[in-house]
């Protein structure tokens, strides 16, 4: 039956995925090989330099393998074709974030240091979208093979690990439900931010920065509401419960 | 000696000799070895969030310079598990302290005496939910999806209890850690399974995994102590105590395959 196909398909495309899901992150004992073998490494990165010229596309792919001393032909060696591209791209410019976590906080003349986690979200995000303006202008073709049904989950799978990379570097703590809200919540604004990104002609993307502090701002007071809001329920019930217990009901 | 004389005399003098030795060491060796790494790290500390990482302290690198054995990448399987672990025995704490905050009001109403000791288990449990939210942060994993859920579940448990009586209220408390007892020494069991493949391959353990297992015995055995005071406190007088008990030892192990999972 074709329905059920599809749908094993879809599995042992989602099985095959490394790294699928967010795991126990060990301090002291080495990190699990990168998603990208040698070969493929040395493909990629060669075929990146082209991007900006070719686009995410298989020509970039080629002359990105004979760059790196392979015969055309060997592009075969990386699974997703031009995809593989774009999730090269996603990969290091996250991986990028860690190592330059304090510079990014220092701020730009040290009076708009960033110092609370929501300010240093704003500051990552914004340094991750400017990751990407060196292809921005290939990004809706990016954007477009991203959104195909076969590489959907591993694009979401990408988004889903930066917003908890920026998360932890950012300090958050938070483990209860909250985890989850904030997570989903950069996640849309990311996304949106990007997109707004791929049409912005403004100097060093001056508008889409004031794009996304508007959506973080956005989505804050939207917390705070619902925080509100929770706290007073819970406070009312608390002290009507301790109204009864002080009237000698036995609860 | 006052604990902040040590704590000065740790600043001014260079931290002890490592203790590691190849083999396994005693129980109190670990704790012991846990407590001086721990506490000169807090000296040492620069003050940079992520400088806690035992990688960059200086006992760390004495040790490796000392101990030149590679430790080996954990496998898949063995990162899912630690991230269960820690997912199940946050949510277990977080459900533990929700049990012990709804049996407090009608239980202390009813019989004052019982107020220090509620006190005490509630205490050491807020310090177990404590330990896990810092250990489930500083790993990256993430807590449970159900977290809405088992709090209800657990302050509906505690105050039922509670209000059926102080039996009851006992009783549950000796079902829950029974099966949180049962539940930690399973892990410890794994965990040591994991040391010891790695000894026998000529790997080194990492502070960060005998601190972890330290940590266990050390919340696993107050766990056993709480169950020992509800069998002190008439556990077994609940009626009916054998419904009661298997009711709840099984809502535990549904909660704990649960929560492995999501």
């Amino acid at each position: 039956m074709a329905p059920s196909r599809a749908l094993t398909r879809l599995t042992l495309l989602r099985r095959a995925q490394p790294a699928a899901l967010r795991r126990y992150h060990s301090y002291d004992h080495p990190a699990p090989a990168g998603i990208f073998n040698t070969g493929e490494q040395a493909i990629l990165s060669a075929a990146y330099k082209h991007v900006p010229e070719h686009g995410f596309t298989q020509h970039a792919l080629s002359l990105g393998a004979r760059d790196a001393g392979y015969l055309d032909i060997s592009t075969n060696l990386v699974p997703d074709g031009p995809f593989s591209l774009i999730r090269y791209h996603l990969v290091t410019q996250r991986e990028a974030l860690a190592p330059r976590r304090e510079l990014i906080f220092s701020g730009d003349a040290n009076a708009n240091a960033a110092t609370t986690v929501p300010a240093r979200i704003e500051r990552l995000t914004w340094e991750r979208l400017l990751g990407n303006r060196d292809v921005n202008h290939r990004w809706q073709e990016a954007l477009a093979i991203m959104a195909q049904p076969s590489h959907v989950p591993a694009s979401l799978q990408e988004l889903a690990l930066l917003v908890d990379e920026i998360h932890f570097q950012a300090g958050d703590t938070s483990v209860d439900p909250t985890w989850y809200t904030k997570r989903g919540g950069l996640s849309i604004i990311y996304a949106s931010s990007e997109l707004f990104m791929t049409n912005d002609r403004s100097p060093a993307f001056g508008d889409t920065r004031a794009f996304l502090q508007r959506r973080l701002a956005e989505g804050g007071s939207l917390s705070g509401a619902v925080g509100g809001v929770t706290q007073w329920l819970s406070f009312t019930a608390s002290a009507g419960l301790n109204v009864l217990r002080s009237k000698g009901v036995r609860i | 000696m006052p604990p902040s004389c040590e704590k000065s005399l740790m600043r001014i003098m260079p931290p002890m000799p490592p203790l590691r030795s190849h083999t396994r060491l005693p129980l109190y060796h670990d704790f012991l070895l846990t407590a001086v790494v721990a506490s000169s790290r807090r000296c040492i500390s620069t003050g940079a969030r992520q400088s806690d990482a035992p990688t960059e302290t200086y006992e760390a690198t004495r040790l490796k310079s000392l101990n030149p054995r590679p430790r080996k990448p954990l496998t898949k399987e063995q990162r899912d598990f630690l991230s269960s672990a820690l997912r199940v025995n946050q949510t277990g704490e977080l459900a533990a302290t929700l049990i012990y905050t709804a049996q407090t009001p009608p239980l202390v109403n009813a019989h004052p005496h019982l107020r220090p000791l509620m006190a005490h288990m509630y205490d050491q449990e807020a310090g177990h939910l404590k330990t896990f939210n810092s250990l489930i942060t500083k790993h990256r994993v993430r807590p449970t999806a159900l977290y809405p859920l088992w709090s209800l579940m657990a302050t509906g448990l505690g105050w039922s209890t509670a209000i059926m009586g102080r039996e009851a209220a006992m009783a549950c408390t000796e079902a829950v850690e029974t099966e949180i007892g049962e539940h930690y020494n399973n892990q410890i069991r794994s965990l040591l399974e994991m040391f010891e493949q790695w000894e026998a391959e000529g790997y080194e353990v990492g502070t960060e995994f005998r601190d972890l297992i330290s940590t266990l015995r050390r919340i696993r055995d107050e766990e056993l102590e709480h169950l020992d005071h509800a069998i002190e406190h008439d556990a077994k007088e609940a009626r009916p105590y054998w419904l009661l008990t298997s009711l709840i030892r099984a809502g535990c192990r549904g909660a704990i395959w649960t929560s492995e999972r999501v």
